[in-house]
């Protein structure tokens, strides 16, 4: 196939690995260093998605395909999982019943 | 039958691949699509559990937890690694080689579920359980870590299963370096899920 003739070396490769084992040092960084829990959260969705990003381009290979696949897959999962997002509400909700109920 | 009449209907047999892809490939990136919002959904219900429930349990010391979680991180990045170059000689016609780093892929995987599974029978071995929490927190922490971990490690253990018939295939010639590029697209996707699976459900459940 046309789109395996093209693609990174292996020294490429090597560093892109290099740069996500970075990443997950980052990760356990952040974890451990006394942030609230609202920015330990962003920050590490943050380094994940970078993460992400760097494994699909590389690894699997997508910066090398043509962009129409890239489009065709990609904002589609992105749409799915923004459309999961309507029930944070309701946990929030939930949230403070418990709390004002004193239950667990 | 005339040539143009058999093109007349199978039209679409004959047309090009819009994504210059073979349909093998684009199969597995649809399943990769779904299986990832799958494992998205997954992890939008431990989030919703855990906003919802006060008091969330914090399990999770750097030693020995996270620091073995890093470990197992490393092994898939690793594994991704040596499925890359597996792929690369498949493609350069070096079909031993590829048969080695196919080797590697599953040796790497196997040690990732054997961390993942001593990790497991240990937690169980302290009274975790898919109902039971033995720091006295919500009991659902136990579902949602063992049922989202133990989704990433059935895809493990059948990554390592496909890729050792691959191995078998492409060294008697039934599969040629298309099916190995094919199965490493899953191979990364494992890893990719891991990717969200380590920081959210290990790290911000740290304390």
């Amino acid at each position: 196939m046309p789109s395996s003739a093209r693609g990174p070396s292996v020294r490429v490769y090597l560093l892109v690995w290099i740069g996500l084992l970075l990443i997950v040092g980052a990760e356990v960084a952040l974890t451990f260093a006394g942030l609230s829990v609202g920015v330990q959260l962003a920050g590490l969705l943050l380094l994940a998605s970078l993460e992400a990003a760097i494994a699909l381009l590389y690894f699997m290979h997508l910066r090398y395909e043509r962009p129409s696949l890239f489009w065709s897959l990609i904002p589609a999962l992105v749409v799915v999982l923004i459309l999961m997002d309507y029930f944070w509400p309701d946990a929030v909700r939930l949230l403070h019943q418990r709390l004002q109920g004193g239950g667990p | 039958m005339t040539v143009a009449s058999v093109s007349a209907g199978h039209e679409a047999q004959l047309e090009a691949s819009p994504y210059a892809i073979a349909s093998k490939k684009l199969g597995m990136w649809l399943f990769i699509i779904a299986d990832g919002a799958t494992f998205g959904a997954m992890l939008f219900a431990y989030g919703y559990l855990r906003v919802a429930n006060p008091g969330w349990t914090h399990p999770f010391v750097f030693w020995p937890t996270i620091a073995k979680g890093m470990l197992m991180t490393a092994v898939l990045l690793s594994s991704s690694l040596t499925m890359v170059c597996a792929v690369l000689t498949a493609q350069a016609g070096r079909k031993i080689a590829s048969l080695r780093w196919l080797g590697a892929t599953m040796l790497l995987g196997v040690v990732f579920a054997a961390l993942h599974l001593r990790e497991w029978l240990a937690m169980i071995g302290e009274g975790w359980g898919l109902s039971r929490n033995p720091a006295g927190g919500p009991v659902l922490f136990g579902a949602t870590f063992f049922g989202i971990t133990g989704l990433h490690l059935l895809h493990v253990i059948t990554g390592v299963v496909a890729l050792a018939v691959i191995s078998r295939g492409f060294r008697r010639g039934r599969f040629d370096a298309g099916h190995v590029e094919t199965t490493g697209l899953y191979w990364h996707f494992v890893d990719l899920v891991w990717m969200f699976v380590f920081p959210l459900v290990y790290l911000m459940n740290a304390r």
